[in-house]
């Protein structure tokens, strides 16, 4: 038995998709999609401030503490300050690696600290005005990984 | 018989139907692309033109926060221009003896005060202290000490520093 619905139907349901209203929609979804897209991924690194020797509220306090100071010849010089102990007290120097901030010797430097002080878990960065955020935020950055909390120093 | 190599060629046409099916195939797979890579996140930190972002390796995302961006000639809040630099610095008159900008402490100030009415009126809201830093990656530190120290003395002490994600 054949079903038709209405005169002029032939019953058959078969039909022709017509792509040119879906090339329209198509065209209009990736024109918005472009002009929105943002191909580049930002994040945010926390970073507090240590102002007059006072830790930011967002930085636990730590009986022992590193300091990082980076020159403006690329050179970072790294102590370990102790309040118990100034027998604790130590200084080291990282020299450029030619012209580029030596950060493989800075990584391994500061695990050696961590190793021998492992309670330290937060250093303060500061840099002379001559340096460029770039490199301080590759330090904070390397810092990071060993110390957790980063504070940025020399107000 | 005919050798079949001496087939008459087949007439050319010189009209050119658009294969419309292959070009639903090529939007259709580049709109699963946009799709995957398109993020509706409340916060935005698209940084001005011309403005590059140090990389980094940062695990946080975007915040709603308020957003200080500091690049070769300018300074904004919100994207408000709030003062002329020169070549990345500060003019000398606008700085303090406490190491930050005035017009920068001023415009902040200003913002601080709009949090406190809000947070007078509606006890739900809470005075924010985060700031996001959108710096260029050439900015000399002794300019992100200033604004960060313009910043500290109205109250925003949390500071987050945009950066691009490295691999």
């Amino acid at each position: 038995m054949n079903i038709s619905g209405g005169s002029g139907h032939s019953g058959s349901q078969d039909f022709d998709l017509n792509l040119a209203p879906i090339i329209d929609c198509f065209t209009v979804l990736i024109a918005f999609m472009l002009v929105s897209a943002s191909f580049v991924s930002i994040g945010l690194l926390d970073a507090g401030i240590s102002a007059a020797g006072k830790a930011s509220d967002s930085a636990p306090a730590a009986t022992v503490q590193a300091s990082l100071e980076l020159q403006a010849d690329k050179t970072i010089v790294v102590k370990v300050l102790g309040t118990k102990d100034r027998a604790q007290k130590a200084g080291f120097s990282v020299k450029p690696n030619g012209t580029e901030w030596n950060i493989e010797a800075l990584a391994a430097k500061l695990r050696e600290i961590k190793a021998q002080w492992p309670g330290i878990d937060s250093a303060t960065l500061s840099a002379q005005n001559s340096v460029d955020y770039q490199s301080v935020v590759r330090v904070m950055d390397t810092t990071r990984q060993t110390l957790p909390s980063v504070l940025l120093g020399g107000f | 018989m005919r050798p079949s190599f001496l087939k008459k060629k087949r007439a050319m046409s010189d009209e050119m139907s658009l294969q419309i099916t292959s070009m639903a195939d090529i939007f259709t797979i580049l709109l699963v692309f946009m799709l995957k890579s398109y993020s509706t996140g409340a916060a935005s930190l698209a940084p001005s033109q011309g403005l590059s972002l140090p990389e980094a390796h940062a695990e946080s995302s975007a915040v709603e926060a308020l957003k200080i961006e500091v690049s070769r000639d300018l300074v904004q809040v919100e994207g408000t221009p709030v003062l002329s630099l020169k070549d990345y610095q500060f003019p000398k008159q606008d700085m303090n003896a406490q190491g930050a900008s005035l017009a920068l402490t001023a415009v902040l100030s200003k913002e601080r005060k709009r949090q406190l009415e809000i947070a007078k009126q509606n006890t739900e809201v809470s005075l924010d202290a985060r700031v996001v830093i959108v710096a260029d990656k050439s900015v000399p530190y002794s300019t992100i000490k200033t604004v960060l120290a313009s910043a500290a003395t109205q109250g925003y002490t949390d500071f987050r520093l945009a950066v691009v994600k490295g691999e």
